[in-house]
């Protein structure tokens, strides 16, 4: 839930980063941290398994700039992939504004991602949340790798209403800051609405 | 209690630091860190030895989160305190008006039953100002310029923000 703070003019939102497990959404944050000026980032916090897999959530605030002489501030997280993680997950997308559906291109993973798209609608709508109608973007991952399915038959299987669609290759930072562009333009647009 | 129904005005602001800061005076706290459940900072006192309130926030709320999970699990309907004693600092976290969560990092000079009552205290003050917010007449707060949302933003300011967010160019990924 955006949170507007009006005596410190802050615009404070969440975004959470979702998808099956090693799909890229630890890289996608690595990335933006790594492109981010550091007077516009804080301190980004992952917590994870000793193999660096993601057991809880990582965590990365930015400060995207002023508008209407209010700062506006994305909280970005992710959310462990692993099925078995899914009570920590539900957890993340408390009080969400906005969310990136990070799939894994590979054939022998379209399953993992039906079923994580599947969970994420699930879990939305625990915390009282549409995926039809929260902002909402879809970044299609590892488009390098050799075993990828098709786009336009990703698209056909994966997009839930017509949402912006990224080609990405999160470990070379490609699509990943048009991704972000595009869910927090979103967030903005329905935070406009709501006023 | 919902947060999108509020609307913290100046006077409000500072009746919920004048709370945290005696608060924060009577235990002589590094930090009184006030939190909504999404983890955002609402407003603080106290110095903290440089802690990043911002990661504070977003770990305390998580924290919760999952201990109010935990307590789902063995049946009880929530922990409303989390305590983490350390060596010569600890963290003390509670809930406020189900919706809120206030921080307290102290030293190891005070006692946690001082924390615990004082804690205690601060809540049930902090409460009666977000009812109060939530009472007020909507029409009584929310026309003035202080208060006038800045949400109603064009398309070409969001389309700005974009454009001086990072601009370092990013491959094209768009299908």
């Amino acid at each position: 839930m955006t949170f507007i703070n009006y005596v410190a003019h802050e615009i404070n939102c969440k975004i959470v980063y979702y998808g099956p497990g090693l799909g890229g959404k630890t890289t996608n944050l690595k990335y933006v941290y790594g492109i981010t000026s550091p007077e516009n980032r804080g301190k980004m916090i992952s917590l994870a398994t000793e193999t660096e897999r993601t057991l809880f959530f990582d965590f990365l605030p930015i400060d995207l700039g002023q508008i209407r002489n209010y700062s506006t501030r994305f909280h970005l997280y992710t959310v462990p992939g692993q099925v078995f993680y899914d009570a920590s997950r539900k957890l993340i997308l408390r009080g969400v504004d906005g969310v990136v559906f990070v799939a894994d291109s590979q054939e022998e993973r379209l399953d993992a991602n039906l079923e994580s798209l599947s969970n994420l609608e699930q879990n939305l709508k625990e915390h009282g949340f549409d995926l039809n109608t929260i902002p909402y973007v879809l970044q299609l991952n590892k488009r390098d790798l050799p075993n990828i399915m098709p786009v336009e038959k990703l698209q056909k299987l994966l997009r839930v209403k017509g949402e912006p669609v990224f080609e990405a290759v999160a470990t070379q930072g490609i699509g990943v800051l048009d991704t972000l562009k595009a869910i927090t333009r979103q967030v903005l647009v329905a935070l406009r609405k709501s006023a | 209690m919902n947060l999108s129904e509020l609307l913290l005005q100046e006077p409000d602001y500072q009746r919920l630091r004048g709370v945290l800061a005696k608060t924060q005076r009577d235990l002589r706290a590094a930090l009184v860190l006030l939190i909504d459940r999404g983890g955002h900072e609402i407003a603080s006192e106290g110095k903290g030895l440089g802690t990043d309130h911002t990661a504070l926030a977003a770990l305390a709320a998580a924290n919760l989160a999952a201990t109010q999970e935990l307590a789902r699990l063995v049946g009880e309907t929530e922990f409303s305190i989390i305590f983490h004693q350390g060596r010569c600092r600890s963290i003390h976290v509670s809930d406020v008006a189900k919706r809120f969560s206030l921080v307290v990092v102290f030293d190891d000079s005070i006692s946690l039953g001082m924390v615990r009552w004082k804690v205690k205290r601060a809540a049930a003050s902090l409460e009666e100002i977000f009812r109060g917010l939530l009472d007020r007449p909507r029409n009584a707060t929310a026309t003035t310029a202080a208060t006038a949302s800045p949400a109603h933003f064009t398309d070409a300011e969001i389309e700005k923000l974009m454009k001086h967010f990072a601009p370092k160019a990013d491959k094209e990924g768009k299908v």
